[in-house]
C-alpha cells in the first residue's frame, strides 16, 4: 500500500499531476478563508461562535462551502452554483427537445451543454451572492446576532461584494476544470471533497469537547463501520455477460470476445442525496423571507420540515431519495440504447435474443438491482438525522450520510484513476 | 485609495469572469462528478488556450492582491 504511494510519486508524470492538484487545493482553501472586502471580520467571528450549532437551513450549503459561506469569504458560494446549474441542465435535457438533440450529438453537443452550464453557473452565482449579501446586511444571515456584519450599508459596498463573490465562483469553476484537465480525477468533485474534509476534524473535535472521550470513541467506531458499508456497496456490481460474435471484415477477424456490462448497485452515486436535500431545503428557505413567520403554512413548515429529527422530515427525505435514485438511473442508463448498440456490433447476452428482449431484460435487472441501492442511499442519508434524534448531536454530525458518501465516493474514484495511471507503467496498484 | 482599489477590484472581477468564460469548458455534467464513467478526453491545450491561462493567472493575482489590500485598508479605516 505505502509502496504504491512511493511509486506514484516516483513516476514523473503522475507526480506532476498530484502536485498540481495539491497546489490548487491549497489556493482554494486559502481563498475560502479570505474575507471579501467590506466584511467586519471580528463581528462575523463572534456571531459564528455565538451560533455554535449551525442552523439547519444552511447546513448543507455550509457543508459544501467548507464553512466559507457563513464567514462571507470570497469563495463563499463555493461549488454550489455549479452543482445547481448542472442539476437544472440535467433536468432540462429531459424536458427541452433541443437540449436532448444536443446531448445525442455526442462530444460537440456535450461541450455546448457544458458551456450553457457555465453561463448558468455565473447567473446563479450573481443571484445567490446578492441574496447572501442582502441577508448579511439585514442581519438575517446569522440569526440571533445583532452585531453588524458589514462595515457600511451602502449600495456601493454591496455591489463590490457581489461582484467579488461572483468572480470567486468563476475562479472556482476554472480551478475545477484545470484539475479535470491537467490533474487527476474530476475537478469539481475533488473541490467538494476538500471542503467536506476541511470541516471534518473541527466537527469531530467539537463532539469530543461537548461529549467527552467515550462518545467520541463510539462515533469513530460507528463511522468506520459506516465507511466500510459504503465502500462495500459502492463497489458492488452485477456483471451481465455479453458475447460478441466473430466476424470477418476484409482479411481481419473482429469480435469473438466475451465481456460484461457492469451494473452497479448504486448506479446513481450520491446525486439523489444532493437533489433531495437541495429540494427539501427550499421550503425552509422560503419561510426565511417571511419576517414574522406567523402564517400557518410557515409555522407548519418550521415545525415539520426544518428540524431533521421530525418523522415527517425523515419520511419525505427518504421517499425523495428513492424517487430520485430511480429517476437518475433512468436518465443516465438507457437500456434501449445499450441493447441497440449491442445489436449493432453483433453482441448478445447468452440465452436472450438481441433487440427488444435484451432491452427488457436489462431494464428488469436494473430496476431490481436499484431497489437495494436506493434503500441503501436513503438509509445512509438518514444516519445523521437518526443520530440527531438519539444522542442529540447537532445536524452537522461528522459522520453524516452526505459527507461520508461524498468522501468515500470521490476518494474511490480518484484512487481508481491514479491506479489506472500507475498500471500503465506496470506498477503494483493500491487496490487488489 | 480605497476608491481606486474598489474600482480596480470591480474591473479585475469582471475581466476574470470573462476570461474564465472564454476557456473551453472541460469535464461537464454531474454524472462525471460523482463516480460516472471515466472520461479522459486528452486533447492537449492549444497555444491560444495557454496564453489565455497566463492572462487569467495574471488577472487572478491582481484580483487577489486587491481583495487583500482592500480588506486591510477597510479594517484600518474602521479601526477594527
Amino acid at each position: 500500500m505505502l509502496g504504491a504511494f512511493v511509486n506514484a510519486f516516483r513516476t514523473p508524470d503522475l507526480r506532476r499531476k498530484l502536485l498540481f492538484v495539491l497546489a490548487i487545493i491549497v489556493i482554494f482553501r486559502l481563498g475560502s478563508q479570505l474575507p471579501s472586502p467590506g466584511v467586519n471580520v471580528s463581528n462575523v467571528r463572534e456571531c459564528v461562535a455565538q451560533l455554535e450549532s449551525n442552523s439547519g437551513v444552511y447546513g448543507l450549503i455550509n457543508l459544501f462551502s467548507g464553512g466559507a459561506l457563513l464567514q462571507l469569504t470570497v469563495f463563499a458560494l463555493g461549488i454550489m452554483p455549479y452543482i445547481t446549474a448542472s442539476i437544472i441542465l440535467q433536468l432540462l435535457v429531459v424536458v427541452i427537445p433541443r437540449l436532448e438533440a444536443l446531448k445525442k450529438e455526442g462530444q460537440a453537443g456535450q461541450a455546448k451543454i457544458t458551456q450553457y452550464t457555465r453561463y448558468l453557473t455565473l447567473a446563479l452565482a450573481i443571484l445567490q451572492a446578492t441574496g447572501i449579501v442582502a441577508l448579511a446586511r439585514g442581519g438575517q444571515l446569522l440569526q440571533g446576532c445583532t452585531l453588524p456584519l458589514l462595515y457600511d450599508d451602502g449600495v456601493q459596498t454591496m455591489l463590490t461584494m457581489v461582484i467579488t463573490m461572483t468572480a470567486g465562483t468563476a475562479i472556482i469553476m476554472w480551478f475545477g476544470e484545470l484539475i479535470t484537465d491537467r490533474g487527476i480525477g474530476n475537478g469539481m468533485s475533488i473541490l467538494i471533497f476538500t471542503q467536506v474534509v476541511a470541516t471534518f476534524p473541527s466537527a469531530l473535535w467539537q463532539l469530543k469537547e461537548e461529549r467527552g472521550w467515550d462518545v467520541f470513541g463510539m462515533v469513530l467506531v460507528i463511522g468506520m463501520v459506516i465507511i466500510a458499508v459504503v465502500i462495500f456497496m459502492e463497489q458492488g456490481q452485477r456483471r451481465i455477460p455479453v458475447q460478441y460474435a466473430r466476424r470477418m471484415v476484409g482479411r481481419r477477424m473482429y469480435g469473438g470476445s466475451s465481456t460484461y456490462i457492469p451494473l452497479k448497485v448504486n448506479q446513481a452515486g450520491i446525486i439523489p442525496v444532493i437533489f433531495a436535500s437541495s429540494l427539501l431545503y427550499l421550503p425552509a428557505l422560503a419561510t426565511q423571507f417571511d419576517q414574522d413567520q406567523s402564517s400557518s403554512v410557515a409555522q407548519w413548515i418550521q415545525a415539520h420540515l426544518v428540524s431533521g429529527d421530525h418523522p415527517i422530515y425523515m419520511a419525505v427525505y427518504f421517499a425523495m431519495i428513492i424517487f430520485f435514485t430511480y429517476f437518475y438511473v433512468a436518465i443516465t442508463f438507457n437500456p434501449q440504447e445499450v441493447a441497440d448498440n449491442m445489436k449493432k456490433y453483433g453482441g448478445f447476452i447468452p440465452g436472450i435474443r438481441a433487440g427488444k428482449p435484451t432491452e427488457e431484460y436489462l431494464s428488469y435487472v436494473l430496476s431490481r438491482i436499484t431497489a437495494p441501492g436506493a434503500t441503501y442511499l436513503g438509509l445512509i442519508a438518514l444516519i445523521p438525522l437518526i443520530a440527531l434524534a438519539l444522542v442529540n448531536a447537532n445536524q452537522n454530525f461528522p459522520f453524516g450520510g452526505t459527507s461520508i458518501l461524498i468522501m468515500v465516493g470521490v476518494a474511490l474514484d480518484t484512487v481508481k484513476q491514479i491506479e489506472s495511471q500507475l498500471q500503465q507503467r506496470n506498477y503494483e496498484g493500491f487496490l487488489r | 485609495m480605497i476608491i481606486t482599489l474598489t474600482v480596480l477590484l470591480v474591473l479585475t472581477s469582471l475581466l476574470l469572469t470573462l476570461l474564465v468564460l472564454l476557456h473551453k469548458g472541460r469535464g461537464g455534467g454531474l454524472s462525471d462528478m460523482f463516480g460516472g464513467g471515466m472520461s479522459s478526453g486528452l486533447g492537449g491545450s492549444s497555444v491560444a488556450e495557454r496564453n489565455l491561462d497566463r492572462i487569467t493567472i495574471g488577472a487572478g493575482v491582481i484580483w487577489f492582491a486587491c481583495v487583500v489590500a482592500l480588506g486591510l485598508l477597510l479594517k484600518i479605516e474602521h479601526g477594527g
